[in-house]
């Protein structure tokens, strides 16, 4: 049997998919690229530039596809997929490397012991009910109880006891010591900037110090326990005795100009009565029992009895 | 300059928690800024950008005012001003945060720079680099009456050109088209869904950036390994390399720059005919824009900067395993894949060692075995 031409039939389809060049094609298949370090071939890119373009694209395109068919591949629904190995061009990032975060007190048990984390779907085959339920969410399983309308109770149980109330609160009291767990994680994690320790005895230091002053003297005449700090006062200070001349006569011009001034604090001062010193504000808002001096104009006879309810009663 | 969002829904701080730096990044979002005049050209050339980059695209509608090369005229002429960033280099580090960007395409015509399109790119919500081109000879996609690609499918790229490995412009060039048109990383790929090519090549190399060997141009060190692996560092040395030039040196630098070679970029839709083999023959169909650049003013990145934008996460167990990573000695991985070390514990003279007594294994001293003799004697007399 002849197989010479069989052979070279094949040669000639091998032919058709290989590529030669003077310097081999650069490959880097996990970036899906191709570099052709060859110089540009000046006569055919002043020919035709069109052609001579698409000619090279077509030779580094062959190349680049004939790397990525020889790849593993594996099968996939939409054919086969191959496997691209690692890329070898290197480009700048956009974000700086994430900083490694450190383990939690449950990742460190479990990298100890060897445990796997096992990814557990919403969804749950229920036996009983032979149907697919939510572990959690709408109609979920960890509501059972609370969302039932009827919940069997033990013979001897007391009459105050909720099952409904029960099983609440024990969900919710499990939401709250995941929260802690969750802010303790935290707290460790960028805790070694706040040492725990110190500020802890900061913290206790300013409740001892605020109980103290909470006595009835304000903590002035309560005996003091060995071992506590002095508390800490306002300092009055009172000017000497005996002041010059000249200190007296400035500070008794400043405080006579600060009265005299447009200061906010001088402006406290209550407005200037005449006639006799009625507020007459206070007086309509008495006589009008709170509605204003505009209701009081001719609104005797209006219909609401003066036995009503006013602000003050009716009784006056 | 932008407020710190506390979330106060699940969702929100969902949205909070993806713009985390992440080991394996997403592809680069881009946003195309127009500025004060842009022209027929440079909108066509943003919206074929735009279709090609989908979804990880941005548009801004409005016109800005904005000059990314500004703050390196500034600093020049004025001596007064702090080393504080333009206000162009401020609004572009705005965007990016509020957009969740990393990368922009600032698109100016101006009479002494017609069609000018700035590429520039982000890193830590700062500018790392950007090279300014010019564009010539547009064709839209729309003229190009052929069927095109999915949007957002992961292109395969083609650069020609030696001076892409040598000549550090055109590195730097090189990498960020990488960035710009790169789609998702993956790990692996559908061979059916290898559905377009983007081209890049160069025009001829002149002769005269051939005199001034590019090779002159790079330090000494860097070989070919070294630039494939960090490309950029040879752009960083080299511009500063460049300015401490000598004048005569620095002049054919400058006329060098002149007559760099046009980039030509092209995209087509591959065709796979069925040859005999496996592999199938490629056919190309042209689809998309095609562009001509001319280089203008660039950026190069900054030597810190790009050390920090260059860190590579830890290696992982998984990729030790497969054999990656620097050769540690005394660990290899053997043919079945699992990770083999070997301890040396240096000499030991086992005569020294000291292990348990088992009676039976201890060597007989001599006067027992006469005792054994005349025993076997007595028990014979006594059996009688």
């Amino acid at each position: 049997m002849d197989v010479t031409s069989i052979l070279d039939a094949q040669k000639a389809k091998q032919q058709n998919v290989t590529v030669e060049k003077e310097t081999p094609l650069e490959i880097d298949a996990g970036h899906l690229m191709v570099s052709d370090l060859n110089p540009i071939d000046e006569e055919s890119y002043n020919e035709n530039l069109e052609e001579h373009l698409r000619a090279l694209a077509r030779d580094g395109t062959q190349a680049l596809l004939a790397a990525l068919f020889s790849l593993p591949t594996s099968k996939s629904a939409d054919g086969p997929l191959a496997q691209l190995p690692p890329r070898t061009y290197q480009l700048p990032r956009q974000k700086a490397l994430p900083k490694p975060k450190p383990p939690t007190k449950w990742e460190r048990f479990a990298a100890a012991k060897g445990i796997s984390h096992v990814k557990r779907d919403k969804k749950e085959w229920d036996e009983e009910r032979q149907e697919w339920v939510n572990r959690w969410g709408k109609d979920g399983k960890n509501r059972r109880v609370e969302e039932q309308w009827l919940t069997e109770v033990k013979r001897n149980a007391d009459p105050d006891h909720n099952p409904q109330l029960a099983a609440r609160h024990e969900r919710k009291e499990r939401i709250a010591k995941n929260e802690k767990q969750h802010l303790a994680n935290l707290a460790r994690a960028s805790g070694s900037s706040a040492s725990g320790p110190s500020s802890r005895k900061a913290e206790l230091e300013k409740s001892i110090a605020t109980t103290r002053a909470s006595t009835a003297s304000m903590g002035k005449f309560d005996r003091k326990l060995d071992g506590e700090k002095k508390l800490r006062g306002v300092k009055r200070k009172f000017d000497p005795a005996e002041r010059s001349v000249v200190d007296e006569q400035k500070s008794a011009l400043k405080l006579i100009g600060s009265m005299d001034s447009d200061a906010r604090k001088m402006r406290k001062a209550p407005r200037e009565n005449e006639e006799g010193s009625v507020n007459a504000r206070k007086a309509i808002r008495f006589a009008s029992k709170g509605k204003g001096a505009a209701s009081m104009a001719g609104g005797e006879t209006r219909g609401k009895s003066s036995f009503a309810k006013g602000k003050k009663g009716g009784r006056r | 300059m932008l407020r710190v969002i506390k979330p106060k829904t699940a969702r929100s701080k969902r949205a909070l928690d993806a713009r985390e730096p992440k080991e394996v990044e997403d592809p680069r979002t881009v946003i195309f800024v127009k500025g004060t005049h842009t022209g027929e050209v440079v909108n066509g050339v943003f919206k074929d950008l735009m279709a090609l980059k989908r979804p990880h695209a941005v548009a801004f509608n409005k016109k800005n005012v904005i000059h990314p090369f500004d703050s390196a005229t500034n600093s020049s002429t004025t001596s007064s001003s702090a080393a504080g960033s333009s206000t162009s280099i401020a609004s572009l580090e705005f965007w990016a945060a509020k957009n969740d960007a990393s990368m922009f395409v600032v698109g100016q015509t101006t009479k002494k720079r017609p069609n000018g399109m700035t590429f520039v790119r982000m890193f830590d919500g700062r500018v790392l680099d950007m090279i300014e081109v010019g564009v010539e000879n547009y064709k839209a996609m729309a003229d190009f009456k052929t069927p095109k690609s999915t949007p957002g499918n992961k292109p395969l790229l083609h650069f020609a050109s030696e001076l892409f490995d040598t000549h550090p412009r055109f590195i730097h060039l090189k990498s960020m088209l990488i960035d710009f048109f790169n789609g998702e990383e993956v790990d692996s790929i559908s061979l059916i869904g290898l559905e377009h090519v983007i081209s890049i090549s160069l025009g001829p190399t002149p002769s005269t950036l051939n005199d001034a060997t590019s090779m002159s141009l790079l330090p000494s060190t860097y070989s070919a390994d070294s630039v494939q692996a960090n490309p950029l560092a040879a752009v960083a040395s080299a511009s500063f390399i460049a300015s401490s030039l000598p004048p005569t040196a620095a002049t054919s630098l400058a006329m060098a720059s002149a007559s760099l070679p046009k980039v030509h970029i092209r995209a087509y839709t591959t065709k796979l005919l069925s040859s005999g083999v496996r592999v199938p023959r490629v056919e190309l169909v042209p689809m998309g824009p095609a562009l001509d650049l001319v280089l203008r003013r660039s950026q190069a990145p900054d030597a810190d900067m790009l050390k920090l934008a260059m860190k590579r996460p830890k290696l992982k167990k998984t990729d030790v395993e497969k054999g990656l990573g620097k050769k540690r000695k005394n660990v290899e991985v053997d043919e079945m894949g699992d990770l083999r070390g070997r301890v040396h514990v240096g000499l030991q003279d086992l005569s020294k060692l000291k292990g348990r007594r088992m009676k039976g294994l201890q060597e007989e001293r001599p006067g027992k075995k006469q005792r054994i003799e005349e025993d076997d004697g007595d028990d014979d007399m006594d059996d009688e």
